[in-house]
């Protein structure tokens, strides 16, 4: 019987997300030793909290379609045409937030099993399909828009915008809803039968199919979540700015992305976290708002990015030696 | 044989074409025995196995009965509900997840919504481990497949197939491409299924492989029985001289 010692006496389970935490401190302590007026400021956390949620949502949903041995490159664009129908129902009902949203989410889902059909039924590439659909749809939604911007300022004082994207004390409730979120997709992902099904997706489908797991089944659900996902952040774009514009989706791409593998979750899939998924969604939020907070000119905050993922696969690899694939 | 056959093959031909694969086979598997399939490629082991765990279908006028009963159209869900368990020769395992999720893949312990009961089927998992023959102290159901030697996954694709139930445990050339200790590791798991009261049927290239465990040598040629007979009835060297024999025949044809 094959017997060696392991080198680090941390689960393995935990290996990701402590890696992930341990490049998160480090940039942290940099961020705060440069700018320790800023950093030390809660002003800076509470402008952070902002933006993380957003990432959080539509990385949380990606983990499952990266894992599953997918990618779905596609969520910005389905941003962008769920926030169009979205706010294209709410001045058609007058503001009823009741028909608007049902609308929304029902495009993000249908978004999600054309990918998903395109994908999973007819076998083609996922990087390259999503890609060609991310264009396809942001097209689709300015052909519909027609470079209008739609304002709801009567939304601002209603009951639904303070829960969505109110503040409790001085944490912004979308937030606390992208928590709620992270740690119910954190248990569907790590204990739930489910969860399973999609490692094993993107691990040995042949293997899950031997066994009787349903693998298309599982990969259309994943790209099911992505266009939910999507929908779930328009809506509280529209809420938080009070207004549409069709460039809502612009921007999340690449972040959201560096946000998955700066967490942990390799490109291989079979595996994943969602707890470094979030910390590395808290890394990209954090270079965005920090870079600038502590003087540096914006342009660095692509260049953060990249030495972000770079270096984090450092922590991965010493962490858990496999994550960097 | 007064015992009841748990598994009876009658008159089970399979062809491709104008090929014939399997040609009139007759074979009964019992309870608590291990019979060795052997055979040179093309012989028709793989195409014998695929029909004993239903995912080839014999040709009309071939039976499958299970103690006794005929079975109408023979699928794997029929196999795997009766307690026929394969274990394929690519294992069928997922190597970044643990022991005991491969173990319970596809048949996990949960509750009403879905959830894993981990601590029951990690609990389980050692049972079984245990059970089969692992004594490391290294590994516990919670270590990943790939970190474990090619014999210790076959170990646990053992225990996948004898966890719920199994009468039957069908073994597609398990030791092949391993190291000897590996495959000694392997010979000994397939010693406790048979403790254990299950029929174990044994695919093999490998004749040593095939004697050191067998109760019964079943050796095909081009898809016939050509020899059926107790261990006792050959010694090693004429059960290796046999397949010799058989292999050059076939290089002649």
């Amino acid at each position: 019987m094959k017997a060696t010692t392991p080198k680090i006496l941390l689960p393995e389970r935990y290996r990701a997300v402590v890696g992930a935490l341990f490049f998160f401190c480090i940039m942290l302590l940099l961020f705060t030793l440069r700018s320790p007026g800023v950093f030390l400021d809660i002003g800076i956390y509470s402008a952070i909290f902002l933006s993380l949620p957003l990432f959080m949502i539509l990385g949380l949903s990606l983990v499952f379609c990266v894992v599953a041995g997918e990618i779905d490159l596609s969520f910005p664009s389905i941003v962008t045409l769920t926030g169009f129908t979205f706010a294209w129902t709410l001045e058609n009902t007058g503001n009823n937030f009741l028909i608007a949203t049902p609308c929304s989410l029902l495009v993000g889902v249908l978004c999600g099993l054309l990918n998903a059909f395109l994908v999973v039924k007819l076998g083609l590439s996922s990087l390259i399909t999503t890609l060609g659909m991310n264009f396809a749809l942001v097209g689709l939604t300015q052909i519909l828009n027609q470079g209008q911007i739609r304002t709801f300022e009567e939304l601002n004082d209603t009951i639904i915008r303070t829960v969505l994207v109110g503040s409790t004390g001085p944490v912004p409730n979308q937030m606390l809803w992208a928590l709620v979120l992270a740690v119910i997709l954190g248990l569907v992902f790590h204990r739930h039968k489910f969860g399973l099904h999609v490692r094993i997706c993107g691990d040995n489908p042949e293997a899950g199919r031997a066994m009787g797991v349903n693998i298309e089944a599982t990969k259309t659900i994943c790209f099911v979540f992505v266009g939910v996902a999507s929908s779930i952040v328009a809506i509280q774009g529209v809420y938080l700015n009070s207004t549409y514009f069709s460039t809502v989706g612009d921007g999340f791409l690449l972040p959201v992305l560096a946000a998955i593998f700066i967490g942990g979750t390799p490109v291989t899939g079979g595996r994943g976290t969602i707890g470094g998924m979030v910390v590395g969604a808290a890394t990209v939020a954090f270079i965005q708002t920090g870079v600038v907070a502590s003087g540096l000119d914006g342009f660095w905050t692509s260049f953060g990015f990249g030495l972000a993922v770079v270096l984090s696969l450092f922590g991965h690899r010493k962490f858990s030696g496999r994550l960097t694939r | 044989m007064n015992r009841e056959a748990l598994v009876s093959l009658v008159n089970i031909s399979k062809t491709y074409g104008r090929v014939y694969a399997l040609e009139d086979i007759n074979l009964e598997f019992f309870a608590g025995e291990i019979v060795s399939l052997v055979g040179d490629n093309g012989a028709g082991k793989s195409t014998l196995t695929k029909i004993i765990s239903g995912t080839e279908k014999p040709d009309d006028g071939g039976e499958i009965s299970l103690q006794g009963e005929k079975v109408l159209k023979w699928s794997s869900a029929k196999a795997r509900s009766w307690g026929i368990e394969t274990v394929f020769q690519n294992r069928a395992l997922s190597e970044q997840q643990t022991i005991y999720d491969n173990v319970f893949l596809g048949r996990e312990i949960t509750n009403r919504f879905g959830f894993v009961n981990r601590k029951q089927e990690i609990e389980e998992t050692e049972a079984l481990m245990r059970q089969i023959g692992y004594t490391s102290k290294v590994w516990t159901p919670l270590s990943s497949v790939d970190k474990l030697s090619g014999g210790e996954r076959q170990g646990v694709a053992i225990a996948r197939a004898i966890l719920f139930d199994s009468r039957m445990v069908v073994l597609d050339e398990p030791t092949s491409a391993m190291a000897l200790s590996e495959t000694a590791e392997v010979l000994e798991f397939i010693k406790r299924l048979k403790e254990s009261g299950k029929s174990v049927v044994f695919i093999s290239h490998n004749p040593w492989d095939a004697y050191a465990v067998a109760d019964r040598f079943v050796i095909l040629e081009r898809g016939k029985i050509a020899i059926d007979c107790p261990k006792g009835d050959l010694t090693v060297d004429d059960f290796i001289a046999l397949l010799h024999r058989f292999a050059k025949k076939d290089a002649k044809k």
